[in-house]
């Protein structure tokens, strides 16, 4: 009895540790797993990209673009995030709503920038964006919906317009499960807050839509794809109530309303 | 791992032939139950039900065929909803995942080798023990 215990604990132990040491390897560059995906993501960002750009104008403002530049790139020092991989793409729709494509396209509407009433509230939602990008949501979110084998015949060109017009607008347009939205805005809550930015905004401009959502829901994609707002600035209120830190702003007051007069002088 | 032992008496050549088809049961089932890994624990257990009532050699082998199944299931299926989870859920390829398949494909590599030596043995008789089924054989299946 005891030698059979005995040998079946030595084949368990066998059994976890060939695995455990094997997991010492890094596999997913042995096998290349990632090259191929990134180069998928890379391929799909520009597909996307560029069905948005060509129905869609540009903003390419210096002062808008510099302006929302800062407030990313104070983000991404603050948070220690690659810069570099976070694409902002200004487009001037009314539509209130920002979004997060393939490959770091971080896309944001003037709309949502007209409708924020201070700097933090952009913040707050550029912070919710770049969370689904860094926590990797979009392609899961892709694979999930259409799947992986589409979604690499879609890189080789045979995917068909439609159908990527379709995603696209997917993406531009629906939200998240519910877990990946909360998880994006804890998240964004601590950008925020190690990037001395006030969250408390963020919270104010959920539930500020929330209660609008009742007069003028047409432009409002980004309150209606994201439900139960006021649920959400709760959550986000009480996750914050803690983490208090010596908030200070990215933009000055006088950069913020130039370039809300630049953007309506655009529309 | 492996250990030739004296079986309690000289068995005969019908119950070596069953003993080794014990084995050879479970390497059938492998063709076709490669995706879905009860499908070898099934088809080794109706041959075990079969044969229960067999003489001691062939129960003998009967439990211990079943036995080392029964620990690969466990493996297997973990890898198994692991694969599935992966390709219909949010999980991604990760290094331990890919881990945990080389080393499942170990064990069912020695397993397999394992079992065919066991078969050949048996099929001409000579009672093979394998390192902790053997000994876990021995305390499940008694001489009446």
């Amino acid at each position: 009895m005891k030698k059979t215990i005995i040998q079946g604990l030595i084949t368990l132990i066998l059994f976890f540790s060939a695995w455990f040491a094997l997991t010492r390897i890094d596999w997913i560059t042995v096998f290349k797993v990632k090259k191929v995906t990134d180069k998928t993501e890379e391929k799909l960002g520009e597909l996307f990209l560029a069905i948005f750009q060509k129905n869609e104008v540009e903003v390419k403002n210096p002062l808008i673009i510099n302006s929302i530049d800062s407030i990313v790139s104070k983000i991404c020092t603050a948070n220690k995030l690659d810069r570099e991989f976070i694409k902002v793409h200004l487009l001037n729709k009314d539509e209130i709503n920002a979004f997060a494509l393939p490959n770091g396209h971080l896309m944001i509407y003037s709309g949502l920038i007209l409708n924020s009433d201070n700097q933090e509230e952009l913040s707050g939602v550029i912070c919710h964006e770049i969370a689904h990008i860094e926590l990797n949501h979009v392609m899961k979110k892709l694979v999930k919906e259409i799947g992986l084998s589409a979604l690499i015949s879609m890189t080789a060109g045979n995917g068909g317009t439609e159908i990527i017009k379709e995603t696209a607008k997917m993406l531009s347009s629906s939200a998240f499960d519910r877990n990946l939205e909360q998880t994006a805005d804890i998240k964004a809550v601590d950008y925020l807050i190690k990037s001395k930015i006030n969250p408390e905004p963020f919270a104010n401009f959920l539930f500020k839509l929330s209660s609008k959502e009742n007069e003028v829901t047409k432009y409002m994609t980004w309150i209606n794809t994201h439900p139960d707002s006021k649920e959400r600035a709760e959550y986000i209120i009480e996750y914050s109530k803690d983490k208090k830190a010596n908030f200070e702003a990215v933009l000055t007051n006088d950069t913020w309303f130039k370039m809300n007069e630049e953007l309506r002088v655009l529309k | 791992m492996i250990t030739t032992a004296k079986f309690s008496y000289e068995p005969s050549e019908h119950e070596a032939e069953k003993a080794s088809n014990s084995y050879l049961m479970s390497l059938i089932a492998i063709i076709a139950g490669l995706p879905l890994p009860i499908i070898n624990l099934i088809s080794t257990f109706i041959f075990y039900l079969g044969n229960r009532k067999g003489t001691y050699f062939v129960r003998w082998h009967c439990t211990q065929a079943l036995l080392s199944q029964l620990s690969m299931l466990f493996i297997n299926s973990y890898g198994f909803w692991w694969t599935v989870s992966i390709i219909f859920t949010e999980e991604t390829i990760t290094s331990k995942y890919i881990a945990y398949v080389i080393t499942a494909f170990v064990f069912n590599l020695t397993e397999f080798i394992a079992t065919i030596y066991t078969a050949i043995k048996t099929r001409k008789g000579i009672h093979v023990e394998w390192w902790f089924y053997g000994s876990l054989t021995n305390l499940i299946c008694k001489s009446k």
